[in-house]
Formats: structure tokens, C-alpha cells, sequence
């Protein structure tokens, strides 16, 4: 019996381990979907929704960059997926008030402007660019 | 004046038990943290070997992409060494064996013709490397107690900054690693170019050596993959510090506070002894003026 196991996992924590049906997100190269017997890959996820259908519905995610890996596992007939991400939350997590704060922090960093060193900049726009990503996904759930 | 010594001695005792009490609070509070920091090394573990296993994967199909990030260079003009210590010291040797493996690599290097660039974590490097008269061109500080992610990727992009520029040829790691409880070692480690995993945990036979596909191809992959995997294990590196660190000053206190019983001990019974000499010598005192009075009559 051919079956997926999936894992979300960032540096803090193991955010999702489980079995699943399907894994959904996207890479640089467009929308792909993981199921059981999947061939190894390796590969990047853009920032995004990434979902998982399992038997129970489906969960969806919230990741800001990462990777995936598919393989067999150790235990036979077994795929595994694994999504490793720096930052992601789970969009029932997501706490709408603090990213809109986020968002506006950012945009006011950004847009003050001169005196921000390339260094800076960058980290708000990143911010900014996370927020964003957040209040999407809040909105559609 | 046997008196006055007693008086002198139970001062002492005071401060010593008053001190005690610190080293036993500083002892539970560290063992306390040490199951936190143990925990939160379990929680990095699947992120950590699963970043190795990607790296592993991309550098193993194409050999000669990978070459380009994960080869040592034949000449290293400048290196970066970066140190992690801790922010607080009553922690026995566990900050000042870090400084020293720093202090040595530093030597090393500058005597081979290299060019060093010091960045530290943790309070206790600047002042120790400075005196020493190594110049510490970054320091962060505030964040060796409970490193988060965050913090790990502020490091990760002050090191990676100057290696993507082509500054610096090397960046090296001298940290205090937790292979368990009961044992902590200083190691030297490259961070860049990335090394290959090597203590990898993957049965060989399960796929890895067969056909794996790569979306973006491989060059491209690994050149998103190096700095996450740099954050990834300078994490690892700041999470492992910081067990040591608690590890080390729960030993620490530990013998402080046994150190207090012990000396307590020894201070009350010379205590006990001065005051039975000072009460012999008043009775001796009473006896004699009431004999010598009985004499005289």
C-alpha cells in the first residue's frame, strides 16, 4: 500500500509530521502536486500556500521560502516529503492584527526612506513582503 | 579575646551561607534551562538533517556544480573566524575554553599569512580578544542566552556578505558543540565554503544514489541553498552554545554550593571550639579567683 508521509519543519519546530493523501505548493519552475510513489526530487518553494490534503481535509500553510525533498523512505512502499522553510505558520495561526501591524511598521520604514543602509532595507522589504503574504492567505481562509 | 573571634566568625559564616544561597538558586535556575535549550536542539534536529540531506542530494548528482560552493580554495587570503561564547560568566571553563580554541585558530592563522576577521557572539569575547590585542571587526551580544532563527540569520548574513563579495575565502566556527548531557567539546568547523554533511544518517540503499530530480536545475538550487543552510547551522552552533553554556554553569554552581556547605561546615565547628575555649576559660577564671579568695581568708 503506497502511502505519503509529510513534514513541515522549520529551525524552531517541527511545525506538521503526519500521513497524508497529497502536497501542494510552488517552486520557481510553477505549481507542482506530490503524491504517494512521487519520484525523488529536490527542489525550492517560492513564498506561498502550501497545502496538505489529508484524509480529515485539508491544511493549508504559510511559507516564506524554503525547500522540498521527496524520497522513498526508510520503511518500504513509504514516500516522504519534506518541506523545510525559515519561517512558516500554519494559516489558522495566522494573527491578523500583528501582520497588518507588520505591514504598516515596514511600509513606514520603507517609505521614510533616505538614511536606510542597503542592509536594512532589505530586511524591510522582507517584513513587508511576509506581512503581505499573511493577510492574503488570512483573507482567503 | 576569645570573644571578638567568635564575633569575627559568625560574620563569616553569615556571608558564606548568604552566598550559598546564591550559587544554589543560580544552580536550579541553570538546571532549569537546560532541559528548555535540550528541547529546542530536539526541535532544530529534523530541520537540520533534512537541510543536509538536500545539500547532500544537489552536491552528490552534480559534482561539478558543486564544486564551486563546497570546495576549500587553495589560497585564503582573508578568513573569518567566528567565536560563540556566552553573555554571563560564572559558568566554569565553558567561555574561556572557546576563547582560548579562538585565541589558537586566530594565531594560527595569522602565522600561515592569513588575513583574520573576527566576528564574536556573547559578551565575554570582545574584552577577552581585545586585550589580547585582536582586533574584533563585528560583536553581537544579547543573543548567545536564547538564540532565535532571527538572530541566526542576522549572523549568517554578516559572514555570507563579505564571502559572496569574494572579500574573504573562508569562514570558520570555533563553538562549543552538545553531544550530550554528561559531555561538551570545542570544535573548529568550516562554515564556507559549505562542508560536506558527513555524520549523515541515510541508509544508502533507500534512492539517494539513484535518479533525482532537480527543480531549478542544481546550479541555481545551490545557490538559494548555501545561505540557508549557513543560517541552518549557525543556528545549530547557537542552540548547542547555549546548552553548553547552562550545562556548564549548573556544574559550576553545583561545586560553589557544595564548596559553601563544606567551608560552613568547617567555619561553625571552629566556631563551636572558640566559644567552649572562651567558656573553660571564664570557669578557670571563676574557679581560681574563688580559690584564691578561700586561701586568703
Amino acid at each position: 500500500m503506497a502511502s505519503l508521509k509529510v513534514e513541515i519543519v522549520t529551525p524552531e519546530a517541527a511545525l506538521w509530521t503526519g500521513e497524508a493523501k497529497g502536497l501542494m505548493a510552488r517552486s520557481s519552475e510553477g505549481e507542482f502536486t506530490i503524491l504517494p510513489q512521487h519520484t525523488s526530487t529536490v527542489g525550492d518553494i517560492v513564498p506561498g500556500l502550501v497545502r496538505v490534503a489529508t484524509s480529515s481535509g485539508e491544511v493549508g500553510f504559510c511559507v516564506h521560502g524554503g525547500f522540498f525533498q521527496v524520497g522513498p523512505d526508510e520503511e518500504d512502499g513509504v514516500t516522504r516529503a519534506t518541506v523545510l522553510a525559515g519561517i512558516a505558520e500554519r494559516v489558522s495561526d495566522i494573527d491578523v492584527s500583528r501582520a497588518q501591524a507588520a505591514q504598516e511598521a515596514a511600509e513606514a520604514q520603507l517609505s521614510s526612506g533616505a538614511d536606510l543602509d542597503e542592509a536594512a532595507r532589505s530586511l524591510a522589504a522582507g517584513a513587508l513582503a511576509r506581512a503581505q503574504l499573511r493577510l492574503r492567505l488570512a483573507a482567503a481562509r | 579575646m576569645a570573644g571578638g573571634q567568635e564575633r569575627i566568625l559568625r560574620r563569616r559564616i553569615k556571608s558564606v551561607q548568604a552566598t550559598r544561597k546564591i550559587t544554589k538558586a543560580m544552580e536550579l535556575i541553570a538546571a532549569s534551562q537546560i532541559a528548555r535549550s535540550q528541547a529546542r536542539i530536539a526541535a532544530n534536529r529534523p530541520y537540520r538533517r533534512g537541510m543536509q540531506r538536500i545539500i547532500y542530494e544537489a552536491a552528490s548528482s552534480d559534482p561539478r556544480a558543486a564544486r564551486k560552493m563546497l570546495a576549500t580554495p587553495d589560497q585564503v587570503e582573508t578568513a573569518i573566524v567566528v567565536v560563540i561564547v556566552g553573555d554571563r560568566g560564572l559558568s566554569g571553563p565553558y567561555n574561556s575554553s572557546a576563547l582560548r580554541a579562538g585565541d589558537r585558530l586566530v594565531h594560527m592563522l595569522q602565522h600561515q599569512g592569513t588575513r583574520v576577521r573576527l566576528v564574536t557572539i556573547g559578551k565575554k569575547a570582545p574584552a577577552f580578544f581585545r586585550f589580547r590585542g585582536i582586533d574584533v571587526a563585528q560583536s553581537f551580544t544579547g543573543i548567545a542566552d536564547r538564540p532565535t532563527f532571527a538572530d541566526a540569520r542576522l549572523v549568517a548574513s554578516a559572514v555570507a556578505a563579505p564571502f559572496v563579495a569574494g572579500d574573504v575565502q573562508q569562514v570558520l566556527l570555533v563553538a562549543t558543540r552538545f553531544h550530550s548531557a554528561g559531555s561538551q567539546s570545542v570544535e573548529v568547523e568550516q562554515l564556507l565554503p559549505l562542508s560536506m554533511p558527513t555524520d549523515l544518517d541515510v541508509p544508502t540503499s533507500t534512492g539517494l544514489k539513484g535518479y533525482t530530480e532537480f527543480e531549478p536545475e542544481v546550479e541555481d538550487l545551490l545557490i538559494e541553498l548555501a545561505p540557508r543552510a549557513l543560517e541552518s547551522e549557525i543556528f545549530s552552533a547557537l542552540l548547542e552554545g547555549a546548552a553548553s553554556f547552562h550545562t556548564s554553569q549548573q556544574r559550576a554552581m553545583a561545586a560553589a554550593t557544595d564548596n559553601a556547605d563544606e567551608l560552613g561546615q568547617t567555619l561553625s565547628r571552629i566556631m563551636n571550639r572558640a566559644r567552649q575555649d572562651s567558656i573553660t576559660t571564664e570557669i578557670m577564671e571563676i574557679v581560681g579567683g574563688a580559690e584564691a579568695l578561700r586561701s586568703g581568708k
